[in-house]
Formats: structure tokens, C-alpha cells, sequence
């Protein structure tokens, strides 16, 4: 697929006090790798929002790489914790979607291991090149549309950003959970709401019946009545005229 | 200023850093790209943007053409920020309205072979960092009162001395050691080299100091348990084991342990003597005080279980009455203004690579065992007489590098330990002057004697008849009956496979991080080296300072070295603990969260997820909402990485910045190259 001259377009996060002090490493010690990785420097790989690395590839980056602490060694304690439920969920969300999660990766780089750090961004590099270019085409900009909605929605945002503390402390009640069925919970959350946000990156383009979001989404027509039944309760779809007898759904206010 | 409606007027210095950048970066083509992108009314190119010249250079640019924004595109901005960001200050313009490229350290000495990539790659970075920097507000400082004490972690030769400069400056001090008594390694050397000083009787004075001195507080018996807080302000809390002796009361007669039926082997002699569940840890110790071993006193252990109060041997012996078995563990808490971490290193233990035969065959022992036994104090009273069967030594080699240089081995055991060869030197001289008559034999690969005295000191060793082999001996092996060593070396000068039969074999054995240091570092957000050590925050010209402002190094705890060295850098850390602490206040620039309290909730995650508790949600007059506790937040932005309501922007490290950079660093180059 890659044509020779296309390169990819990668965009790396790094923390201050580990990853980008490895990467500084390697700089310092000439290690020389890919020259594809653009960094952005923040100061802990918690700071990393889900919705920055979907923006990024709604702006055509093929990969995205995230670096932080090793596990304890967080400068900021529990930083790197927080990353990783973050950045896994978005990978699930990416998958969800039907997009290759493998454009979005996290790792631990240490500030004294800059070896490391150059041979994880050639790997990453090599992975990206592989898969070739994203490409953004209306299917997919509509996918990536949707999950942009599902990491900005509160209700995902809230159990993602709970799941490191409930697991920890175990919740409200006092009660520990299961971390893998903690997991599903939120899985099956995130899930629902991205269907209904491909219904509304579908509705985008204007209004339609039920028949043609279900087509278009390749669900089963209750499915998306079901989930159309939601939206409007929550205010964000209304009834918007009728088609061949059939009544057409748009997104509210627009 | 950094109002939205002023114009933004972005200066962008890129440096040539000599050749370090332009040798692979065609700067000129970038400062020409970078000209043309908005905002951007100046461009300068410099050789050394850091320089003097290059600062004034700036100063002057701000000034002349009304800068209100700076970007620099050189180095890593974890070396030069500070830098740069006090120019901006000085010319009237608010630190954070600058961004740095770092084109070096993740450009042009990352990308040498690619130069097409890495000016592409640079311009990239240049334009997401103008893309920020328009987008940056200013950020306001707030004072940190610093509190005029200091902590120092570990009472080992460095620790000793830091703790002494600090206190003789007048700095109130508190010394922690994890040990009954001061003196670390260095109080179980027999001799120091290159100059054979006696080892305690330089140390000993010292130790007398520490434990005398009205500015330090010495807490020994004692580790430190919890850190918050930060420059300037660090609470500590000191957990003290009891020692079920009054420290004030002892007089170190030694009655107690004469009496003391339980009978275990003394650390301080490497096991090689016994002592007793009541204790000292050394003649010299300070503070010179005996204690009970709460694990193995009789008495202590039945009442643990809940039985009667037997034995109590010590209490009728002490005539003192200094012995009291109500003792409790106490949790001191501290508040200082700087911490200087000593904590020294452990010996590798070679008892992991079994060819050596350490702790199997009683006749092989370590240079600190080894140290023991020269010392007057030590199992034989300073005699040269091996420990299986107390006979004098008349053939003895020494086997260099175990656990050094070993490419096998991770971390700390891959390099050259650098005291072992000259702690080597001193040993073997130690044992001709002792015995002239005893033959010694060091096994080594190179013989480093790099310092000042060092080549001179084991020149006069060769000349003393000490016979240096090239070579290490593959594997020990022991002559069951006469507990002697074989020896097998092949002696790399000559070619010829050697078989020798010794007395005796000390290992020359390399240094490694002392256990609980990645506990330590945990609780003081510290880095560590790949080989474990602690790691400085630049390792030419910080090597006394840590990543972490107010928390610096001194001795092994960072790196191998010998006392000289340790001392000296426990003079750096001192120094520049001293610096700190002679401010009444320092400034600092918290780049916390701004709550948008029309969007906030008071949902709470933000508080659950806070690692310091530094945003919380309090009732207001329009419901419940998050409040930001400036002084005690660190930044890390994990709130606003999760806000539900996307409520929580960061100072700096803004949304609307870092979404500016990805688009920025994603836009289609216009460029031709």
C-alpha cells in the first residue's frame, strides 16, 4: 500500500520528567533513530487527552505514541496509572469504531533509559509504516468523528477517569471490584455510547430514517430505534420531517 | 498584556549550537520557512543562542522589535528554560509566554543521517511551538516561604559532612541514619587509601562532632517513612525504632551484653565475631549507647507473644538503670526547606555466582570481610589468620572485578565499581607490612588507579613484591582437607594456564544500590540511573542536585566513589542546600489547573483523582464546585485530562495550546525543500 515516498505521520507524547528526559538521552548520546515522531512535551503522560490523540487523527496522523513513567517511578505518584486507563479505553473505543488500535500506542521510557526510548519510536515507526497511511476517507473521518464524541462525552469520561480509584479503593459502598469485571462494565458503557455517537457522526450530513442510518451503520434497524429513542430523551436528536412515509431523525439545534 | 486582542508579535531565535544543530540542519532554509508564518515579525539566527551575546542578543530583539512572545529553537528545553525564561523577565515580558524547539537533543543528534528529515523535522517543531506560544497566557508567581532547616538521609562520611557544613553555617539539621550508630561504611575500613590513614581514627572525631554539635538533631535507628510538600517546605515523617535503652543514661560500659545470654553474629565484624541481643555496633559509635535487638531479646519476644517477663539479665547488670523495656517506636515529624540524600551503597553479594564459592568455602571472603580482619578490632585482633581454622596466611590472592564489568550482568555490574583496584592495592600493602614474608596475588583485567596518590601507591605495591596476574580465575576450588583454594588462570601476558594453591581468597567486590533506595526515590519523586543509583539532574555540571528542586545528592547513593570524592560532593549538596536556605522565600510558578465554573458540576473526580489533594470540591452560592488549592498542586494536568465536563484548563500546558501544536505539527507542508 505505501508508496515509497510517503512517510508517516506520527505524533509522540512525552512527559517531562521521564520519556522526553529519555528522549533527551538519546539525543545526548546520538542514539539516532526514525525522524518521523514529532513530539509534544506535557508534564505527565495523565495529561494526555483522549480527545488530543483523536483530534490528531481527524488531523492526519497515521500513529500516535505515548511515553511515560515506568509504573512508581511517576513523578506525579499516580500519573501514569490514569494514563493507562485513559489510553487503553481509547484504544478500545478506536477498535470499536473499527479502526486499527495499533495507531495508538503506550509504553514506560525512563529518564536514564534512552536506548529504550529510541528503539520503541523505530518499532512504533516501523509498525505505522506497515499498516501505511490512515487515510482519511468520509467512513472513516465519520468513525473518527464518532469516537471524538465518545471520549468528549461525561458519562464515558467520568467511569474511565473512576476506574483507576475504584479498582484502588473499591467504590462508593466500600465494595472491591474485579478489575476485569470493572473493566466489561465500562466497556459495555463506552459501547453504547459510541453507537449512538456513529448515529450522530451519521446524522451529520443531514437528516434520515431509520432504515438508512441502520444501513449505513450495518446495524439492525431496532438497534438504532432503540438508540434513537435515547438520543432524543437526551436531547440530542429530534423528529425532523418525514420521508416515503417514514419519519426522518436529525441532530437537535442543527 | 497576553490579552487576546493584542497583537501578537512572536520573536524566533534559532541556534546554530556551533555545528551541534546547523552540521545537520539547514538552519538558514528554516529560518526562512519559519519568517513567513504568521505572527512571526522577527527571525535571528545565532551560533550560540545561550551565549552572553546570545541572551543580550534576545534582550535586545524583545526591545527593538516589540516582542511580546519568544520562541527558541535549540537545545532541550529541560537544560536551557530557565535561562531564557529569566531574559524575558528582564526585558518585561512574562516567562511563560515562551515556548522552546528542542532541534538538538530530538533533532539534529537524533537524525544525523537523514539531514532532509531532520530540517523538515525542525521547522515542524518551530512552527508548533509558534502555533503555542500565541496561545500562551501569562502565569503568575506566588512565594513559597522556605523553611530555614535541613534533612540529611544517611550518616555514612557524606552524610556526616553535609550534615556538619550545613549546622557549622548555622542551618538547624536533622540527621537520619538507619543504623544504631553514625559512621557507615567508612567506620569498618581498616585503612584509607592512597595514604594508610586509619580509617576510624579520622572518621572517629568526626562522628564525636555530628553527635555533639548544637545545630544537628541526630535521629538514628530511624528511616524515613513518608515525604510530602516540596521546595522549601518538605514535612517528613521519621519512624525511630525503639532501642529499650536510654541513650542519655548508657555510658557504653558493655555490663548489659557480658550478661546477655543470646549469643548472634556481629554485623559490624561481617559475622566473622558474635555479639550479643543487647549491643553496640561499634567501640566508637555514636551515639555511644547500647541497644536491644527487639527480634531476638527473650524478653522481648515472649512479651510480644504475651507471655511473662523473663531473663532480664541486662536490667539487674545495668547499674545505670538506662535500660527501659517499655520503649516504643516514635513517628517524628519534620519540616525542612532542603533534603540531601546519602544513603550510600551495599557490597554485591558474591554468593550469587557460586564458581567464586563465597559463604561455601570459609577461606574465600569479600575486601570488606577481608577489611575486618587487618582491623585491630575485627575477628583477629588485626592478626592475618584465615577464618576456617585460625591459621596465619602465608599465600593469599586477590580476584578482581566480581560483580564489575561483567557484561552479563544489568545495571550497576556491568562497569568498573572504581574503588575496588585500589581498596585491592591498599589490602595487599596492608599485608606486606604486616607479614613481608606472605605471598600475595591479584587477579585481574586492568589494574584502575586513576586519583590523585593512586598509580604512585600501587607502583610502590609492585615494588613490594606483590605479583600482579593478568587474568581472572575462572572458578574456585576448595581442598576439602586443608580448606585451601585452587586457583585457575590463564595469565593473558604470557599465555600460560596457572594453577595456584592459596590460604585465601578476598574478592574484590563491586558496589551496588543500597536496598529500600527505590522506596526512597518513590517518596521523592526521584529518577534512578539504569544502574539503580539515583540520578543528578545533569551529570557534568549538577551532580550534586536532583530533577527535583531542594532535594540533592552526596556520596555512593549516586554513583560509585571514594571518601575524597564523597566528601566533596557532600560539600556541593551543602552548598547548594545552603543557597536555598539563606532565601527567606522562593518564587514559584504553579502551572495549575483554572476551573470554568459555569461548566463545573462538582461531579468530584477531580478530587478522587488528585495525587496531592490539591483540588477539591467546596458548596458555592451556585451549587457544589471544584476549588484549585494553588500552593499544594503540581500540575500534572490529570484532572483536566478527565474532566467529564471538560471544566478543568490547565496554565501552559493548555488545551487550546497542545491542540494548536498537534495541528500545527499535522498541517501540509508548504515548504519546498
Amino acid at each position: 500500500m505505501a508508496n515509497k515516498s510517503w512517510k508517516p505521520s506520527i505524533i509522540g507524547f512525552m512527559c517531562n520528567w521521564c520519556s522526553y528526559a529519555g528522549a533527551d538521552l538519546a539525543g545526548t548520546s546520538r542514539i539516532q533513530y526514525s525522524p518521523e515522531i514529532r513530539i509534544i512535551r506535557v508534564l505527565c503522560s495523565g495529561r494526555v487527552d483522549p480527545k488530543w490523540i483523536i483530534k490528531a487523527f481527524l488531523k492526519g496522523a497515521d500513529g500516535v505514541i505515548v511515553l511515560g513513567c515506568h509504573f512508581g517511578d511517576c513523578h506525579y505518584i499516580t500519573g501514569n496509572y490514569q494514563a493507562e486507563k485513559k489510553i487503553k479505553a481509547t484504544q478500545e473505543i478506536l477498535e470499536m469504531a473499527g479502526l486499527e488500535k495499533e495507531r495508538l500506542y503506550l509504553d514506560w521510557v525512563s529518564a536514564a533509559e534512552g536506548m529504550r526510548f529510541a528503539k520503541l519510536v523505530d518499532q512504533f515507526t516501523d509498525k505505522i509504516r506497515k499498516l501505511g497511511p490512515l487515510k482519511l476517507d468520509d467512513e472513516k473521518r465519520k468513525k473518527l468523528t464518532a469516537a471524538l464524541l465518545t471520549v468528549s462525552n461525561d458519562k464515558v469520561r467520568w467511569v474511565v477517569g473512576r476506574e483507576f480509584s475504584i479498582i484502588k479503593d473499591g467504590n462508593a459502598f466500600g465494595e472491591k471490584l474485579v478489575p476485569y469485571e470493572f473493566h466489561e462494565q465500562i466497556k459495555s458503557i463506552i459501547k453504547d455510547n459510541l453507537k449512538k455517537s456513529l448515529i450522530m457522526a451519521v446524522l451529520k450530513s443531514g437528516p434520515k430514517t431509520v432504515r438508512e442510518i441502520a444501513s449505513d451503520l450495518r446495524e439492525p434497524e431496532s438497534e438504532i430505534l432503540k438508540q434513537l429513542v435515547d438520543l432524543m430523551r437526551l436531547d440530542k436528536v429530534e423528529m425532523g420531517g418525514v420521508k416515503d412515509r417514514n419519519p426522518l431523525f436529525a441532530l437537535k439545534g442543527e | 498584556m497576553g490579552a487576546d486582542s493584542e497583537e501578537k508579535r512572536v520573536g524566533v531565535f534559532i541556534c546554530h549550537c556551533g555545528l551541534n544543530i546547523a552540521a545537520v540542519v539547514d538552519v538558514k532554509k528554516v529560518a526562512e520557512w519559519v519568517r513567513k508564518l504568521p505572527h512571526v515579525v522577527f527571525v535571528r539566527e545565532n551560533i550560540y543562542t545561550c551565549s552572553e551575546t546570545g541572551q543580550a542578543q534576545i534582550y535586545q530583539d524583545i526591545k527593538e522589535h516589540k516582542l511580546n512572545r519568544v520562541v527558541v529553537a535549540s537545545c532541550s528545553p529541560r537544560m536551557h528554560e530557565p535561562t531564557f525564561q529569566k531574559v524575558l523577565e528582564k526585558a518585561g515580558l512574562n516567562p511563560f509566554l515562551f515556548e522552546m524547539a528542542n532541534i538538538r537533543e530530538q533533532c539534529s543528534w537524533v537524525h544525523g543521517h537523514d539531514k532532509e528529515s531532520a530540517t523538515l523535522k525542525a521547522f515542524d517543531l518551530i512552527r508548533a511551538s509558534v502555533s503555542k506560544v500565541v496561545r500562551d497566557e501569562p502565569v503568575e508567581k506566588i512565594r513559597q516561604e522556605v523553611k530555614k532547616e535541613a534533612l540529611v538521609i544517611g550518616g555514612g562520611v557524606a552524610g556526616m559532612n553535609a550534615a556538619l557544613l550545613l549546622a557549622n553555617a548555622g542551618i538547624k539539621t536533622h540527621l537520619v541514619e538507619k543504623n544504631p550508630s553514625i559512621g557507615g561504611h567508612m567506620a569498618m575500613l581498616d585503612k584509607t587509601f592512597p595514604t594508610l590513614d586509619c580509617s576510624i581514627c579520622i572518621l572517629g572525631p568526626k562522628m564525636v562532632e555530628v553527635g555533639k554539635h548544637p545545630n544537628i538533631n541526630l535521629i538514628t535507628y530511624a528511616e524515613v517513612i513518608d515525604v510530602e510538600g516540596e521546595v522549601g517546605n518538605f514535612r517528613v515523617k521519621v519512624r525511630k525504632k525503639p532501642r529499650y535503652v536510654d541513650v542519655d543514661k548508657c555510658v557504653a560500659c558493655g555490663d548489659c551484653a557480658e550478661k546477655c545470654p543470646v549469643k548472634l553474629p556481629d554485623e559490624f565484624n561481617r559475622g566473622m565475631t558474635i555479639r550479643k541481643a543487647i549491643y553496640i555496633q561499634l567501640p566508637q559509635a555514636v551515639p555511644a549507647a547500647y541497644l536491644i535487638e527487639e527480634e531476638h531479646c527473650l524478653r522481648l519476644k515472649t512479651l510480644k507473644k504475651g507471655g511473662k517477663e523473663v531473663c532480664g539479665l541486662c536490667l539487674k547488670a545495668c547499674e545505670r538503670d538506662a535500660i527501659n523495656f517499655d520503649d516504643k517506636e516514635e513517628i517524628i515529624e519534620l519540616n525542612v526547606g532542603a533534603v540531601i540524600i546519602a544513603t550510600g551503597f551495599e557490597i554485591y553479594d558474591p554468593s550469587q555466582e557460586p564458581k567464586y564459592g563465597y559463604r561455601r568455602f570459609p577461606n574465600v571472603v569479600t575486601q570488606l570481610d577481608f577489611e575486618r580482619i587487618l582491623n585491630a578490632d575485627g575477628p583477629t585482633k588485626g592478626e592475618l589468620r584465615r577464618p576456617s581454622d585460625n591459621k596465619p596466611i602465608k599465600r593469599i590472592a586477590f580476584i578482581q572485578c566480581v560483580g564489575s564489568r561483567n557484561e552479563r550482568e544489568k545495571g550497576a555490574g556491568r562497569y568498573c565499581s572504581r574503588v575496588c583496584c585500589m581498596i585491592t592495592a591498599k589490602q595487599a600493602f596492608m599485608i606486606k607490612e604486616h607479614e613481608p614474608d606472605v605471598e600475595v596475588y591479584v587477579y585481574y583485567i586492568d589494574m584502575r588507579t586513576a586519583g590523585k596518590g593512586f598509580e604512585e601507591f600501587y607502583q610502590r605495591g609492585r615494588k613490594e613484591g606483590i605479583t600482579f596476574l593478568r587474568g581472572k580465575p575462572g572458578k574456585i576450588e576448595e581442598d576439602p582437607e586443608t580448606h585451601n583454594l585452587i586457583l585457575v588462570a590463564e595469565d593473558m601476558d604470557t599465555g600460560v594456564l596457572l594453577k595456584n594453591e592459596v590460604d585465601m581468597v578476598v574478592l574484590a567486590t563491586g558496589l551496588r544500590p543500597p536496598q529500600g533506595l527505590v522506596e526512597l526515590a518513590q517518596k521523592f519523586h526521584l529518577s534512578r540511573s539504569e544502574d539503580g543509583f539515583l540520578m543528578e539532574a545533569h551529570p557534568k555540571l549538577r551532580p550534586a542536585e536532583t530533577p527535583i528542586d531542594g532535594v540533592y545528592l552526596a556520596g555512593c547513593v549516586q554513583f560509585p566513589k571514594d571518601i575524597p570524592d564523597s566528601v566533596a560532593q557532600a560539600g556541593n549538596a551543602a552548598a547548594n542546600a545552603l543557597g536555598l536556605l539563606s532565601k527567606d522565600y522562593i518564587e514559584m510558578t504553579p502551572l495549575h489547573p483554572v476551573i470554568d465554573l459555569e461548566k463545573c458540576i462538582g461531579c468530584g473526580l477531580c478530587e478522587i483523582n488528585c495525587p496531592y489533594k490539591a483540588i477539591r470540591v467546596v458548596k458555592t452560592e451556585k451549587g457544589k464546585k471544584a476549588e484549585v488549592i494553588e500552593i499544594a498542586c503540581k500540575g500534572c494536568g490529570v484532572c483536566g485530562a478527565s474532566c467529564p465536563e471538560g471544566a478543568i484548563e490547565m496554565k501552559y500546558y493548555s488545551d487550546k495550546g497542545i491542540e494548536a501544536m498537534i495541528d500545527a505539527l499535522l498541517e501540509k507542508k508548504e515548504v519546498e525543500v
